[in-house]
């Protein structure tokens, strides 16, 4: 056999060769980060622009919060840098954002997190609305001291022990807690007696979590739980679960759904003749938002629901965010839109704080921590607060709002069309909750 | 014939050189260590899946069921009992294997086939998902905040890189040590047509359940890995759509390839992520738009895969 | 709970449980005949369902009808699409490894999947007011008028496919085919001929499926995950056959589901394929399988 003359030999050659050289090269580089060179810094450089991370599900299921999240940000940024100048205690430095999206698994979300922090540097990061990723993406900012603050609501996120975590918007447990006070609320004003009660919940841990207060408070208020239903929020059928109601026939029924099992749920229970003294929604997600209206119709008229932010409310700034933002993008801002408003003006606040207090290392993650951990922001000292539900931001030890509160919309006929509007704590202006459901 | 020949065994050994290679080059930077230490494992996952799909031909679409099910099992031990990971991810593999083997047996004595048998294996994962929920709820379990290597969750993301590494190569000797033995002969067989493997008697359920047994063993034990580059662990990890994407790029790299393999994990995962974070928040959906374009492009035009493609270029070396 | 309200329930499940495995069949019937006549493995089988979904949300939105009247409207330009994908997508892959069918579907699902997240974004889209919306008593039982009209559009859609599949010439042609390939062949069959029907007519009663849906429920881009897996659980089950078998199969789905949900909704599906898993372990092929 002749001899063959193979290149391999030569290609293997080159290949190690520059494996080798790379590997030198970084690694050489990770010891160099280890142990940071000392540098001389007579006077602290001029922050130009502060760049906050952002990381939002913009694909896959929960692509809807994010895309409005992102929406709202943008607003709120320019609103910033052009209207009030910039953060003026760092000499107006610009807010800028970078968007990550979250993608659909923990894993995707902490490599979010792992490029803003190591591409970007940012030093706050705002999501990821899920409360999973945000778990992962969580670990990832509290060993890097990075300030975190998120939209996602579910409970346990607060109890991780974190230092560098902060939440504006209301956990999940409040919103089961309010649709159940504001029940009872309106059933006292309205001289009628709740006995009994029926909950169904989507089965994720969020869907699970907000029915878990809501039960709760139904138990401690001397109300019976006939039923605590779970589903998967993909369910295709909802016959199965109206005729159980039915069965039962409770009082009132508190539904905490997703979206689609939403609009099913409600036109599944109108066919049925469901008709309850009341169907009350928790959670923020369903029944209530402009695209659900639009797909179940009437059959979700003076249904309610739970929104960790209230569209409505009259305070100026409020107003006037909600106006531009519908002139931007066509629609009213709902609960992912809201949250990133008040929580990225208090990052606003928090940055000015932080620049006060600490002029020379403003950014610096323990600094920045004890600027949120000193904010005390109510509706005249502050943008933030102005959009809140409830008026009011102070932060416990544990990142979460002291203050924390959400609002209660729900769908009536205005005009001769379906709207939500907001009935509970404050009713807004002309409009008061209708309670029971008429028909019952 | 020889079962590792040198040159599999020069191949191995460059391979490693690149690897380790890699992994201190991009010591330096978390993001991108992070994102080569999830191609690594992902890549893990998809060798061991060769084991079931590549050589022996059965259409398996449980690997995240496997993964689930052993991850959880060392978790838990490690929760409940104190059982170190280094040692509970073997309780994690035996699970794995047992039920694999519980359903294997029935599934292949019965003649379970083809289609049939791919939508059992995927109907197994929902039934686990559904059955965690139901028994265990929806909530997130957090790993205990302890680390070290007898915990396998070291402190930093190089580390993690080079336990993965490790664990691969293992998978990689195990695949050629199959490969080149009078298992892997039988298998083979199989795959090519099971019904004159059995006209000449072969024991196919014998080897099939054999091939199934290691290669759940293996998912199951690495499934732990998995958990600690979430940091936690729910219902959800019973994913339909990932052991799916495990399957395909099995498929895509060429079935019984295991450079095939690695190599279409690693280039379509690290694809992936590029277009997730360069596009994902540009234009939503349009990177997972593209991954699917180039699923139907690798399908149609090159059925054989990436092995098809390395022989070409092999051929062109060796000339 | 008495037993006489257990006994209600039970009842009430198994009825809602027919009128689902009936709207199953006509979901599945599709990649049935996609399957049995081509042997084509189509994991992209629900998304191609959410995309005439979306079709038909259109044409009501738009011209402000019913959902089952648009539907009758989108039938034949899904047969010409459905020409179109087998001649441009499908005939490249045929004959290819299971697998690859596979990810090449999985491919055009994500695609299909992406397209609608772009164009119609994530919201829910539904038509507000359909014509059979409501429901009525029977005794102690509820009959849901859209589960009911669904359920009888099914079945008339699925006898006139059963009648097309023994009596016409290309349905004879198809079922040859299922049968024997090769044979047919032999018997001077034009295969390609009845490849490119068979998908166009398969897209077809994708559209019914869709349509019925829209009557019934809303539409998502991720609308395809709910009905892919027990679309094939239900082809799988029944087995290459009859039409007759595939109805069958599918209401014992749809039963298992109904009454599963009794349990808990939150297992109702590992009820349905925890049966699937037993069944086939005795009907390795199929409950019906004549192949």
């Amino acid at each position: 056999m002749a001899s063959k003359r193979s290149r391999i030999p030569l290609i293997i050659a080159i290949i190690v060769v520059i494996a080798v050289i790379a590997a030198g090269l970084g690694y050489y580089y990770y010891t160099s980060k280890l142990s940071p060179t000392p540098t001389i810094t007579p006077t602290t450089p001029k922050i130009e622009k502060v760049v906050i991370g952002i990381v939002q599900p913009l694909t896959g299921n929960y692509a809807i919060f994010g895309q409005e999240a992102v929406n709202a940000a943008k607003l709120v940024v320019d609103i910033i840098n052009n209207e009030l100048g910039g953060v003026r205690s760092l000499g107006g430095a610009k807010l800028d954002i970078v968007v990550e999206d979250a993608g659909t698994s923990p894993e995707s979300a902490r490599l979010a997190a792992e490029k803003l922090i190591s591409q970007y540097h940012v030093p706050i990061i705002y999501g990821a609305y899920i409360s999973r990723f945000t778990l992962a993406m969580g670990t990832v900012t509290e060993q890097n001291k990075v300030i975190l603050v998120t939209d996602a609501l579910v409970d346990d996120l607060s109890r991780q022990g974190w230092m560098y975590f902060f939440r504006v918007a209301p956990q999940a447990s409040s919103h089961g807690v309010s649709a159940v006070d504001f029940v009872l609320d309106e059933a006292k004003a309205h001289n009628v007696t709740i006995r009994t009660a029926v909950i169904i919940n989507e089965d994720s841990i969020f869907g699970t979590t907000v029915s878990n207060g809501a039960h709760l408070e139904l138990a401690k208020k001397g109300v019976e739980v006939l039923a605590h239903i779970s589903y998967p929020y993909d369910i295709t059928d909802m016959s199965p679960i109206v005729d159980q109601i039915k069965r039962l026939n409770p009082d009132i029924i508190i539904a905490i759904p997703y979206f689609s099992d939403g609009v099913l749920f409600a036109k599944t229970a109108k066919a049925a003749g469901l008709n309850p003294v009341f169907i009350a929604g928790a959670g923020a997600c369903g029944f209530t938002d402009p695209d659900s209206i639009k797909a179940a119709g009437d059959a979700v008229l003076y249904y309610t629901n739970t929104y960790s932010y209230n569209p409505a409310k009259p305070t100026d700034w409020n107003q006037k965010l909600v106006k531009e933002f519908e002139r931007r993008y066509g629609k009213m801002p709902t609960e992912a839109a809201g949250e990133m408003f008040y929580s990225l003006f208090t990052i606003y606040e928090a940055l000015e704080k932080a620049g006060q207090m600490f002029p020379d290392d403003p950014l610096n993650p323990d600094h920045l921590r004890q600027a949120f951990l000193s904010l005390d922001l109510n509706e005249s000292n502050s943008i933030a607060a102005q959009l809140y539900p409830t008026g009011r931001i102070k932060f416990a030890p544990n990142g979460d709002n002291l203050y924390a509160g959400t609002a209660v919309l729900q769908v009536q006929l205005i005009n001769g069309t379906l709207t939500p509007v907001v009935v509970w704590p404050q009713p807004q202006a002309g409009v008061q909750a209708i309670f029971p459901r008429p028909g019952t | 014939m020889e079962l590792f020949n040198r040159e599999i065994l020069l191949a191995l050994a460059i391979f490693e050189i690149l690897v380790l290679g890699l992994g201190f080059a991009l010591s330096g930077n978390s993001y991108l260590m992070l994102l080569a230490a999830q191609v690594l494992l992902f890549a893990v996952f998809v060798a061991t899946w060769n084991i079931i799909g590549g050589l022996t031909g059965q259409l398996d679409l449980a690997s995240s069921a496997y993964m689930a099910l052993g991850g959880i099992t060392t978790s838990l031990l490690w929760m409940r009992l104190g059982v170190p990971p280094l040692l509970g991810v073997f309780a994690g593999g035996a699970v794995a294997m047992g039920l694999a083997v519980l359903i294997g047996l029935p599934t292949f004595r019965f003649g379970v086939k083809e289609v049939w048998y791919a939508l059992m294996t995927a109907s197994l994962v929902v039934i686990l998902n559904n059955l965690f929920r139901y028994t265990m709820g929806p909530w997130d379990f957090y790993l205990p905040s302890k680390w070290g290597l007898i915990y396998l969750r070291p402190r930093t993301y190089f580390e993690l890189f080079l336990i993965i590494d490790v664990v691969l190569v293992i998978v990689i000797l195990v695949n050629v040590y199959i490969s080149n033995s009078k298992i892997g002969y039988y298998l083979r067989s199989i795959r090519e047509d099971e019904l004159a493997s059995e006209s000449i008697g072969i024991d196919t359920r014998s080897y099939k359940l054999r091939a199934l047994a290691i290669y759940s063993f293996i998912t199951g034990a690495a499934g732990f890995l998995q958990i600690v580059i979430y940091s936690s662990f729910s219902y959800r990890l019973f994913d339909t759509s990932l052991a799916i994407s495990i399957a395909i790029m099995g498929i895509i790299g060429g079935l019984g390839s295991i450079s095939g393999s690695i190599a279409s994990a690693v280039i379509f995962r690290t694809l992936g992520e590029y277009l997730r974070s360069s596009l994902g928040g540009v234009f939503p959906g349009l990177d997972l738009l593209l991954y699917g374009i180039m699923l139907i492009i690798v399908g149609v035009l090159k059925p054989e895969g990436l092995a098809g493609l390395f022989n070409q270029v092999r051929r062109w070396l060796g000339k | 709970m008495t037993p006489l309200d257990l006994l209600v329930a039970v009842v009430q499940q198994v009825v809602d449980g027919v009128f689902l495995g009936l709207f199953y069949a006509i979901v599945a019937s599709g990649l049935a005949l996609i399957f049995g006549v081509m042997d084509i493995i189509n994991f992209a089988h629900g998304d191609l369902i959410m995309i005439s979904a979306y079709f038909t949300w259109l044409l009501s939105m738009n011209l402000n009808l019913d959902p089952l009247l648009s539907m009758l409207l989108t039938l034949p330009i899904l047969f010409l699409i459905g020409l179109g994908i087998q001649k441009g997508l499908i005939n490249p892959v045929l004959g290819k490894e299971p697998l690859i069918q596979i990810a090449v579907t999985v491919g055009l699902g994500f695609v299909l999947q992406n397209i609608a997240l772009g164009y119609f974004k994530a919201e829910p889209k539904g038509y507000p007011a359909p014509l059979f919306s409501g429901g009525f008593n029977l005794g102690p039982f509820v009959i849901y008028e859209s589960k009911l009209v669904s359920a009888m559009v099914s079945l008339a859609v699925l006898i006139l496919l059963s009648r097309f599949l023994a009596k016409t010439k290309l349905g004879l042609a198809m079922r040859a085919v299922t049968d024997d390939r090769a044979s047919a062949m032999l018997m001077g069959i034009n295969v390609g001929r009845v490849y490119l029907l068979t998908f166009a007519i398969g897209m077809v009663l994708i559209g019914v499926a869709a349509g019925l849906w829209m009557e019934m429920g809303q539409v998502t881009p991720y609308l395809g995950t709910s009905f892919s897996l027990v679309s094939w659980v239900a082809v799988a089950l029944a087995g290459l056959g009859s039409i007759q078998g595939l109805i069958i199969s599918a209401i014992i789905i749809g039963v298992a589901q109904s009454l599963g949900s009794l349990i808990s909704p939150s297992i109702q599906m590992a009820v349905v394929y925890l049966i699937f898993f037993f069944i086939l372990w005795f009907k390795p092929r199929g409950l019906f399988a004549r192949r």
